[in-house]
């Protein structure tokens, strides 16, 4: 029974752990743009030439 | 293929040729080549003509970015190898858009990276800053058509990211604690008091930086209410959250119960995405356009020293300054020089160009045409006689901003519901004091204004954005309500019943020689002036490669220029030598070795959806304000209006007070203009619309852009605010409801805590689900 605190705890440790990440993404301006993205996925990098 | 490989507009004859592609002009086909030589010919891949037609502008027309001054405004970091600036970047519209801007570095090694945010319509671009200027930048950048716009826009104010924070937090919060209160709803708990007391206080840890952070604004915006002594719907949440706070934590501390945690984090989160939907609607537009965005930055002035570039506001009285085609004065100034020519079409809405002689009052707005003039600056930018007019009225409308709905009936709320509790408070003291703390806290946290709170924001963001959908963007959401209340309809004719889009060709002679023909095509075809731009758009299948020789213009009067040893002129039948008039009323001839061949109308043609949206208005009071003459009263009446409805010769002034003056009969007013005059009419009225046909160039400060595509809905915008008003009517009547049967249940005091707490996030689900179906579902398919 004692086992469920500990695993209350650990589950909000994990949570607080993403939540941090979350934080710092937003802070890091991630989500200020959600609409760039989506399309910039689409573009395709030139394959490398060789050397002439 | 009919149509330019690159930027999509009519091919004129001949095209362009490049790699077996058609282009309508040499810019696109230079762009083409471009794009093909540095290996980015996907940009075409994306879209089918992606490319804008580049702007043919002076090449120096960026050079006073590079006054350090003006630089530091754009430039967001530098240091000795690097700079980041940020540019506006208005064309951005497509896909292909981002990959070529991204893709900058291919075009130019100078620009290191490029990053594009495409509904700010903004490219961050960090580049070599010893090896290319800004301005060299900017002139890339207009080359492949995404001419950088540097307007000062005020900043639309980044809440996003703190919102975000916020959210995360109480989102967080409200997941953890409601997983771990589970067993406390089915009664688990009961009989083990340590897990209970456990996960109480784990929630009053978490919850504390929700109720100290997230919840933040609500007690700054109840405070600065309480404090002017007005009540706005911000109080009783914070009341309530105060509540809630201190009864949970009290009930945790005595280790009585779980307290209402789990609530109180449910209820922050779900305010707080009902805010950020709001904000997030605006993000792309931004209303409050400094008057002086529509103004050069910088403008060249002459000393004794020579020519300098500085910044507007560095003008002072009798400066001279100089200006060149295309540009605009900046303030109201004296013409120095012997004669311009000048478009006031910003300010009065008539294209035909206005000549001024030396020692001349210019007033500021008028676009220069043709050779450059000195002026000297007789009042400095923001005392010029529109500002004026502009700031007057500003001020006014400030005062009548409508009292928001809900902050009326927030005001009786709150009154009533701490009446209902002091009341219920005193009676149960005399029944069972043990139970007041219980029956007041569960009166005030059952009586939620949650749910008033959240229709609105809900309703109307959702109506915003229906009317976004439908080419109406609205300043914020007490334009709807006013738009609701609209009596009176008042249309400024030019530019906004006339589409200068659309003017109307007529040759008097259609069988002119083919000779003539072309001729006449290639002559319009050098002059930047409107009337010869039109006919020359008229006449571009008319095209040929013959070559005009002694090209003139004569600025404001016409042109004229030699082929085959004969003398051709396209201008005024003055110019031409055959009368006295001058451009009047659109009169444009064309003559060979002075004899008349040809006389061409230019009429301006009024929108097509003009009478039918007439014919919908029935219950509103029309008018049309108009600074011409009455040359077009037979037209308008034709149109549906009566000739009483309409108001000629009307200035700014005139308009403004005209608008005022039916506000004292108790009208509500609804103006439709555009041009920098409609300015301060727009303020005065109740509401006041900009229709643009582009939705980003020279927009004043109005409530609502309506684009000019989607006019024909004007009936139907109304329409779309007044069912608004009623959803904002259904969801109270919910709220209301709701409150009556919890606070009945409260009062009684057989409102088990737990019940309370599910009711609060139940009644804000509910209402924002009904306030958004409500609205998507009846316009799903559009609103007409």
């Amino acid at each position: 029974m004692g086992m469920i605190y500990l695993m209350l705890i650990v589950s909000l440790c994990i949570a607080a752990f993403f939540l941090l990440f979350f934080l710092w993404a937003t802070k890091n301006g991630q989500f200020d743009d959600d609409y760039t993205p989506s399309v910039r996925m689409l573009f395709e990098d030139e394959p490398k030439l060789k050397d002439e | 293929m009919e149509n330019c490989y690159h930027c999509g507009d009519v091919l004129p004859r001949p095209s362009i040729l490049l790699d077996q592609k058609e282009f309508c002009c040499q810019g696109c086909a230079n762009v083409y080549s471009l794009l093909n030589s540095n290996s980015l010919k996907d940009f075409y891949q994306f879209e089918k003509t992606p490319g804008i037609k580049p702007n043919r502008g002076h090449s120096d027309k960026f050079q006073f970015l590079d006054i350090p001054e003006i630089r530091a405004r754009y430039i967001q970091y530098e240091d000795e190898k690097i700079a980041r600036v940020k540019l506006s970047l208005p064309s951005i519209h497509c896909s292909s858009c981002i990959y070529l801007l991204e893709n900058l570095s291919k075009i130019n090694g100078n620009v290191l990276t490029s990053q594009v945010h495409f509904a700010k319509k903004e490219a961050i671009i960090v580049f070599d800053r010893n090896s290319i200027t800004l301005s060299e930048i900017a002139n890339l950048l207009q080359f492949i058509g995404y001419e950088p716009d540097f307007g000062r826009k005020t900043e639309v104010k980044g809440v996003q990211k703190s919102f975000l924070l916020k959210i995360g937090l109480a989102g967080f919060a409200f997941g953890s604690i409601m997983l771990w209160s589970a067993p406390d709803y089915f009664g688990i708990t009961l009989d083990n008091l340590s897990f209970r007391n456990f996960t109480a206080y784990l929630s009053f840890i978490v919850s504390l930086p929700v109720f100290l952070y997230s919840a933040n604004e609500y007690y700054v915006s109840a405070y600065k209410a309480v404090r002017s002594r007005n009540i706005n719907l911000d109080v009783p949440i914070t009341l309530g959250i105060l509540a809630l706070y201190a009864q949970s934590t009290y009930q945790i501390f005595t280790q009585q119960g779980p307290g209402y945690m789990d609530s109180f984090a449910g209820f922050i989160f779900f305010l707080l995405i009902g805010k950020w939907f709001q904000n997030r609607t605006y993000q792309s537009l931004s209303f409050d356009r400094d008057y002086s965005s529509y103004f050069p930055v910088a403008i060249h002035r002459l000393s004794d020293k020579g020519t300098e570039i500085i910044p507007i506001e560095q003008l002072k009285e009798g400066d001279r300054i100089q200006l060149r085609n295309e540009e605009i004065i900046p303030c109201d100034s004296i013409l120095i020089s012997a004669e311009a020519q000048l478009d006031f079409s910003f300010v009065t809405g008539e294209s035909a160009l206005v000549t001024k002689k030396k020692g001349d009052l210019i007033y500021a707005g008028g676009k220069l045409i043709g050779m450059s003039i000195e002026l000297a600056v007789k009042s400095e930018t923001n005392r010029s006689h529109l500002t004026q007019l502009w700031n007057e009225t500003k001020d006014k409308k400030e005062s009548n901003t409508l009292e928001r709905y809900q902050d009326r009936i927030s005001r009786y709320f709150l009154v009533v519901l701490i009446m209902v509790a002091l009341v219920s408070g005193i009676v149960w003291a005399f029944i069972d004091p043990s139970k007041i703390m219980t029956v007041i806290v569960s009166i005030l946290i059952v009586a939620c204004p949650c749910a008033l709170a959240l229709s609105s924001p809900f309703t109307l963001g959702n109506t915003l954005s229906i009317l976004g959908k439908n080419g109406l963007y609205l300043k914020n959401t007490t334009v709807v309500e006013a738009l609701s209340e609209i009596t009176t309809v008042i249309f400024d004719k030019t530019g906004t019943l006339t589409d200068p889009m659309a003017n109307h060709v007529h040759f008097s002679d259609e069988n002119m020689t083919d000779e003539l023909w072309h001729v006449l095509s290639e002559l319009s075809s050098h002059s930047t002036h409107p009337l010869s731009k039109r006919i020359h758009q008229q006449l571009i299948n008319k095209q040929s490669d013959i070559q005009l020789t002694h090209f003139i213009e004569h600025k404001g009067k016409g042109i004229e220029a030699t082929y085959k040893g004969k003398t051709y002129q396209l201008g005024s039948s003055k110019f031409v030598g055959y009368g006295s008039s001058s451009t009047e009323n659109g009169r444009v001839l064309f003559a060979k070795d002075g004899k008349v061949n040809q006389e061409i109308h230019i009429k301006s043609t009024f929108r097509s959806s003009i009478s039918t949206i007439l014919t919908q208005l029935t219950d509103k009071r029309i008018f049309v304000l108009s600074g011409d003459d009455e040359k077009d009263l037979p037209e308008l009446i034709a149109l549906g209006f009566q000739a009483e409805q309409c108001f000629f010769k009307q200035e700014p002034k005139d308009k403004a007070a005209f608008i005022a003056h039916r506000q004292k009969l108790g009208e509500k007013v609804l103006m439709l203009g555009d041009g920098l005059n409609d300015v301060g009419a727009l303020g005065t009225a109740n509401v006041g619309i900009a229709l643009s046909e582009d939705m980003f160039r020279f927009t004043p400060s109005s409530d609502a852009i309506l684009d000019a595509k989607h006019i024909h809905l004007l009936p139907r915008f109304f329409q779309v605010s007044q069912y608004a008003k009623v959803v904002l009517k259904v969801c109270l009547g919910f709220s209301i409801t709701y409150n009556l049967i919890g606070l009945s249940f409260a009062i009684s005091a057989s409102l088990a805590p737990i019940v309370a707490a599910i009711l609060m996030p139940l009644s804000s689900i509910t209402v924002v689900f009904l306030s958004s179906s409500l609205i998507h579902f009846k316009y799903w398919r559009g609103i007409e």
